[in-house]
């Protein structure tokens, strides 16, 4: 018999953590690891390897099949170009201390698709293999050109099978023709909520006037278009960061169940003004408190809430395949299943690239409308966005869950090559898996209750956290 | 129950016979279709080719359409598909290799070979049809089945197959076949009863079964084949379900669904009813760790030929309406039942002083 290679973790609470290259887990004392760093297993230790597919007898045989599979399955492949996001403009009518798009003033002028820009994305769209496409609108205040929009919608349902559009609006002041836009099947809505009002006043919209009128078209939005086609982020100040309660409450009187958290993000003309670098220690901390009121806010709560990305990277620990997330994904191939389309039809791999091109860091344009996108750039990238040899990864039982994002790295410290340890993204993620596998080992009733909700199960039991004994 | 066979008169037939019945002429007629002339009563008669085809009929849901099998010497003739019912199932052989415990089809040793007249019958099936496959056990004529199985992909690309198979007699090269026929064209229903290879072998009645099943299960794994795996629910198997779902999750990811069964009571089942059948309305235990231990980890689970109300609650989203239409009874109590539109009730020879201790209307 053999034993995979197995990796391992001191976990905050209690033994070691063990993992292997399909991501199947199990927990182990300091014992097992001497046992096994010395070849020297026992009988228990092998049925249990064996039982938990850590181990198989020959090669081809079906417990060394079946690791592959989801080994396999945990990698992402892209499919066809199928979801694109469009920055008809880049003006927007809110001044945001922390906007993390480049924003430009509501009236300055050179910032908006031209005619022939519009042209050229259409006949982009046209050239397109796919039969369903997913188009998001981004600015600035994508609103503030509602022609454009309605241009793209209506060239995009003559041309595909199924449509969606997401209109990502600040929802400050939509005139009547954009709430008829955004009342269609098709048409769904993102927006920011900075947690309680005066969050968001404090944030956003900087006069009581201006918050009210938010929180009208919020409101407003919610009745009109339910809560299943309106979803809400609160971008959060690590180092003043608003009560979790507060959030919690906040959403879940709107009826919003899920919260996702984003910490402001170090680009765009954020990283002027805040000191978002070595933030992640203070953030970490913030966020597994966050987790912690979330679980007792599930405890007695009739509609239960959660935060998006625990989830999803919860469900990423416990299943292979769950790749629905562009933020978190191995390998990191960008460019390929979706593009953004900037104010001045360059192409960028996504819109982190698109903003680090903007402040002049790095340019990662591919191309633009009027010429074709062109690869090589992103592709050379691409051939590092792998963390499964990376000899920083190697090591790290969190490895087959995590992911690498290398745009992040390059706009927080200008390379790729930082040691990831060092990284704000390996120590975030880090923090994450760590609170992840706390909860899964956790016998209190409360988290067992959350994680059954979180991850799609009547009861969270025992059996999903193995430990050899 | 609805009749899987009608009566005919009978005719002068060297070999079986396959016909599709319609009460009408259409522009897509073929050299099988029989269109009906005269109707008084129960008697139909057809003219079929210019011969005289008569049947007699009760199902009030009319044959227009059916596809039936009349064979030599027989005065009733098999209805291979009902137009109207999504349950259509050609049973292809009643050979079979096993001996289940909860067998609902005990085997036997004759095989009457009509795959010719299956392969038509399935290229007459309305669109987009699923026909069963069963047995016995239809791989033990594999070269045969697959013949049929590609013959009717190329001609009838709408219609898909779920075959019942115990998956032991695949070979390596199968592989390219399966990934020609369509993956998506079979969905093979594969059953395995426990992690410990000598229980397994014991329920199936077969020594190396287990291990026979382990290969069959990995070249399905490697051709991308779609599988429900089936696991009867057993007295045998009921200290097993909670390691084999770590042995799904583990081993058979791939699958499509894991179909956790409830026991029918025919054939050996019903011989074995008392030492097999487990009462799963007043112990779920070993059905909710099965559930629990599989369906967080992105495995879908499905119970089958489960009563809604031996369900508890939180558990019910997972037991759809299984029990095919011709065999399916609804009890005294089900009358005063909310839940029964969405139930699959009971099958026709399940016997409730024997049967589920815990039920009760919805």
């Amino acid at each position: 018999m053999t034993v995979m290679p197995l990796k391992f973790r001191k976990l905050p609470v209690g033994d070691l953590l063990f993992a292997d290259d399909a991501g199947g887990f199990f927990q182990a004392d300091q014992e097992f690891l001497h046992r096994y760093a010395l070849g020297d297993l026992t009988d228990v230790d092998i049925t249990f390897l064996e039982a938990n597919g850590h181990a198989f007898h020959e090669l081809g045989d079906l417990s060394y099949a079946g690791f592959e599979y989801r080994f396999a399955s945990r990698l992402y492949t892209p499919g066809d170009l199928d979801y694109v996001i469009l920055v008809p403009t880049l003006r927007c009518d809110l001044a945001c201390g922390y906007c993390q798009v480049s924003r430009v003033n509501e009236n300055t002028p050179g910032f908006d698709w031209t005619d022939e820009t519009l042209k050229a994305v259409i006949r982009f769209l046209d050239g397109l293999t796919t039969k369903m496409i997913k188009v998001e609108f981004q600015g600035g205040e994508p609103l503030l050109r509602l022609d454009v929009l309605q241009e793209v919608r209506d060239f995009c349902r003559t041309r595909f099978d199924k449509c969606e559009f997401v209109v990502c609006t600040n929802l400050q002041d939509p005139s009547d023709d954009a709430w008829e836009f955004l009342e269609h099947d098709d048409v769904f809505v993102s927006t920011s909520f900075d947690a309680d009002p005066g969050t968001h006043e404090a944030q956003r919209t900087i006069t009581a006037a201006k918050t009210q009128q938010f929180l009208g078209n919020f409101r407003r939005a919610l009745e009109r278009l339910g809560t299943d086609k309106v979803s809400a982020l609160p971008t959060i100040n690590p180092h003043n960061p608003p009560p979790a309660r507060s959030i919690i409450d906040h959403y879940a009187s709107l009826n919003l169940r899920s919260i996702y958290l984003r910490p402001i993000n170090h680009q765009g003309f954020a990283r002027k003004k805040y000191d978002a670098r070595g933030s992640a220690s203070t953030w970490n901390a913030y966020y597994s408190a966050f987790i912690d009121h979330l679980v007792d806010y599930n405890w007695i709560a009739e509609q239960t809430v959660e935060e998006y990305y625990f989830v999803h990277c919860l469900r990423r620990v416990l299943r292979s395949g769950h790749n629905g997330h562009a933020d978190l994904r191995n390998p990191s191939i960008v460019g390929s299943g979706y593009v953004v389309i900037d104010h001045d039809g360059k192409f960028y791999p996504t819109d982190e690239a698109r903003m680090i091109s903007r402040v002049g860091q790095f340019d990662l344009a591919m191309g633009d409308v009027f010429t074709g996108i062109s690869r090589s750039k992103i592709d050379e990238l691409n051939q590092e966005a792998s963390n499964n040899f990376h000899p920083d990864c190697v090591h790290c039982p969190y490895q087959p869950f995590c992911g690498i994002d290398l745009i992040d790295d390059l706009s927080r410290y200008g390379r790729i090559d930082l040691p990831k340890h060092l990284t704000d993204f390996c120590q975030k993620h880090t923090g994450i898996f760590d609170k992840i596998f706390s909860m899964i080992y956790s016998s209190d009733p409360k988290v067992r209750k959350s994680l059954a909700i979180w991850s799609g199960v009547p009861n969270f039991d025992g059996s999903i956290g193995k430990r050899l004994q | 129950m609805i009749g899987l066979r009608i009566q005919i008169d009978p005719l002068p037939l060297v070999e079986p016979m396959v016909v599709r019945l319609r009460d009408c002429a259409s522009s897509e007629l073929t050299e099988h279709d029989a269109i009906l002339i005269d109707r008084q009563g129960n008697r139909l008669e057809y003219d079929f080719n210019g011969f005289s085809l008569v049947v007699h009929s009760d199902q009030p849901e009319g044959l227009d359409c059916d596809v039936v099998m009349a064979v030599p010497g027989q005065t009733s003739a098999h209805r291979l598909i009902r137009a109207t019912s999504p349950h259509n199932t050609f049973l292809v052989t009643e050979q079979c290799d096993q001996l289940c415990v909860m067998c609902s089809q005990p085997p036997k040793k004759h095989h009457a070979d009509l795959f010719a007249q299956f392969a038509t019958a399935a290229i007459l099936a309305p669109e987009r049809s699923v026909i069963g496959i069963s047995g016995g056990e239809p791989l033990l004529h594999k070269e045969k089945l697959f013949q049929m199985l590609e013959n009717v992909a190329r001609l009838r690309p709408d219609v898909t197959f779920h075959v019942l198979s115990n998956g032991q007699h695949f070979e390596k090269d199968d592989v390219k076949r399966l990934i020609d026929i369509g993956t998506d064209k079979i969905l093979w229903g594969i059953p395995l009863y426990s992690t410990d290879p000598e229980t397994h072998d014991r329920i199936v009645g077969k020594d190396g079964a287990f291990r026979s099943l382990e290969r069959g299960l990995g070249i399905l794994m490697q051709a991308g084949a779609s599988v429900e795996l089936r696991t009867v629910v057993l007295q045998q198997n009921r200290d097993h379900l909670g390691a084999l779902a770590d042995f799904v999750f583990t081993r058979l990811s791939f699958i499509n669904v894991w179909a956790l069964m409830q026991l029918e009571r025919i054939g050996y089942g019903r011989m074995n009813w008392t030492t097999s059948f487990l009462d799963t309305s007043s112990d779920f235990e070993p059905i909710s760790t099965a559930i629990n231990g599989t369906v967080a980890r992105g495995i879908s689970v499905a119970l089958y030929n489960f009563p809604l109300c031996s369900v508890p609650k939180e558990y019910r989203q997972y037991a759809p309406s299984t029990i095919s239409d011709w065999k399916r009874k609804y009890l005294g109590f089900c009358a005063r039942c909310d839940a029964r539109s969405a139930c699959g009730g009971f099958f026709e020879w399940y016997s409730h002083d024997q049967g589920f201790s815990g039920l009760g209307p919805l």
